[in-house]
């Protein structure tokens, strides 16, 4: 019975060639092995957003009125809807934070180098998407604390010289956060991110298998050959135990911390004190904080703004800027890495001081 | 003859299982609950935050059963995994997998 269907849907889809490929497929076994496993929980939390966000969409409405009254009855009314929310919630940030574990070790291995450029651009592209996935939906709720930390988030790319302005209405869908900033969100969050991210990902893990995975620095000077294990069963099955624990670390933070809901936000009433991104935007809300109003002729904001999208410019470049040969080590890029990560800490826990 | 094992399947429908049984339980709990709600209506005033967790003892002791039954089947498959992963790589030592493809 199982035979006669598999060959059923062998002879229409050509499965075995896809099988042939996975048990040929081998995944390097060294110290560092435990970096791989960061592609595939970023896979899994992804797979958890799409599923709880399906079942999130048959009760949430995205209009002014009725956003954040939705969204209590997913909290109150629905059955297990609070549980849902909060796994959506909680699956985000993890998937982020996976997303940025997962670079950051890319970055530190240096395994964006030739010939894995295209695969570090769309790693960054994806990590964009992610932010933006975090951005978008951080509004959805549209209680007073959502809505005023778009306020300001969306009024961030004003500072950019001349298009600047034309941005933030576009973000907005006018001069000031309304009904129509909600909508635009939600369809930016449940119908364009979605079809770009699948884009991109596909993309990504394209490249992922045709150049291989990378191998350390130091394994890739040595001369005997590194010990390889096949892809499927032998690293699929450790991988399963790696998304079964993370699976319940998520269930058990997702249980015992829900997400809190505000009371509807009140366009016309002043912005509520201690108003915070999400924590993955903390320390560039920080970075803005600390820049003074003016530095030598410029605005202070501008600056900062300009600063960070440089900065991002130059990340997104990087395997054109250390593109030694393989084994050389670039070790102002790796320190910068490093750098870049005790920033990133500094500035969030400034940020909530 | 290697002979395969059916743990694997095993600890799948064990997993469902518990799960399924988690899933009954809390959602008893929360039925006993809504019930309780909707045989009192009382006009209330708008909150001024709303939290999802549970409030009552029920839901509360719903919740910690399902999170328990979570862990044990959790850590039950990651058992028969181990099991799993020790027999393949066994043979992809033996080279079981290359022998199979010629």
């Amino acid at each position: 019975m199982r035979k006669g269907i598999q060959s059923w849907l062998d002879e229409r889809f050509g499965l075995t060639g896809i099988t042939d490929f996975l048990t040929k497929k081998t995944v390097p076994l060294h110290k560092h092995t435990i970096w791989y496993y960061t592609g595939s929980a970023i896979l899994l939390f992804f797979a958890i957003q799409v599923v709880t966000g399906f079942m999130l969409i048959l009760y949430y409405k995205p209009t002014l009125e009725m956003a954040n009254a939705s969204v209590a009855r997913i909290m109150t009314d629905v059955p297990l809807g609070w549980i849902i929310r909060s796994v959506h919630s909680w699956s985000a940030s993890f998937m982020i934070t996976f997303v940025f574990v997962h670079l950051l070790s890319i970055w530190i291995a240096k395994s964006y180098r030739r010939p894995r450029e295209l695969t570090w651009m769309s790693g960054v592209l994806l990590l964009l998407i992610s932010l933006l996935f975090g951005f978008t939906g951080y509004l959805l709720p549209w209680d007073d604390l959502s809505f005023s930390a778009t306020k300001v988030g969306t009024d961030i790319p004003r500072a950019i010289p001349v298009v600047g302005a034309w941005v933030t209405r576009l973000l907005r869908g006018g001069d000031d956060v309304t009904g129509d900033t909600l909508t635009r969100f939600f369809g930016i969050h449940v119908c364009m991110l979605p079809v770009f991210l699948f884009l991109l990902l596909a993309i990504h893990i394209y490249l992922v298998q045709k150049q291989g995975m990378s191998l350390p620095l130091e394994a890739e000077g040595k001369q005997e050959k590194v010990k390889e294990i096949p892809f499927w069963p032998n690293f699929v099955f450790r991988e399963m135990i790696v998304w079964l624990l993370l699976v319940g670390i998520l269930f058990s933070v997702a249980i015992f911390f829900p997400p809190s809901l505000e009371k509807a936000a009140d366009v016309m009433a002043p912005a509520p004190e201690g108003i915070k991104p999400e924590w993955y935007f903390l320390f560039l809300f920080q970075t803005l904080k600390i820049f003074p109003a003016h530095v030598l002729f410029i605005s202070g904001e501008m600056l900062a703004v300009l600063l960070m999208i440089f900065a991002g410019v130059l990340f997104f470049f990087l395997p054109f800027f250390d593109n030694k040969p393989t084994g050389t080590k670039g070790k102002i890029i790796t320190l910068l890495a490093y750098v870049f990560i005790l920033y990133a800490l500094v500035m969030s826990v400034w940020s909530l001081l | 003859m290697i002979k395969k094992r059916p743990s694997f399947l095993l600890a799948a429908f064990l997993f469902l299982l518990l799960l399924s049984w988690g899933g009954v339980f809390y959602c008893s709990a929360q039925q006993g609950v809504a019930q309780v709600q909707t045989s009192t209506p009382q006009e209330k005033e708008e909150p001024e935050k709303i939290v999802g967790d549970p409030q009552d003892a029920k839901q509360k002791t719903g919740i910690l059963v399902f999170v328990a039954w979570m862990w044990i089947s959790v850590f039950v498959i990651v058992y028969f995994l181990r099991l799993k992963i020790k027999e393949a790589d066994r043979l992809y030592r033996l080279r079981f997998y290359s022998a199979k493809k010629t």
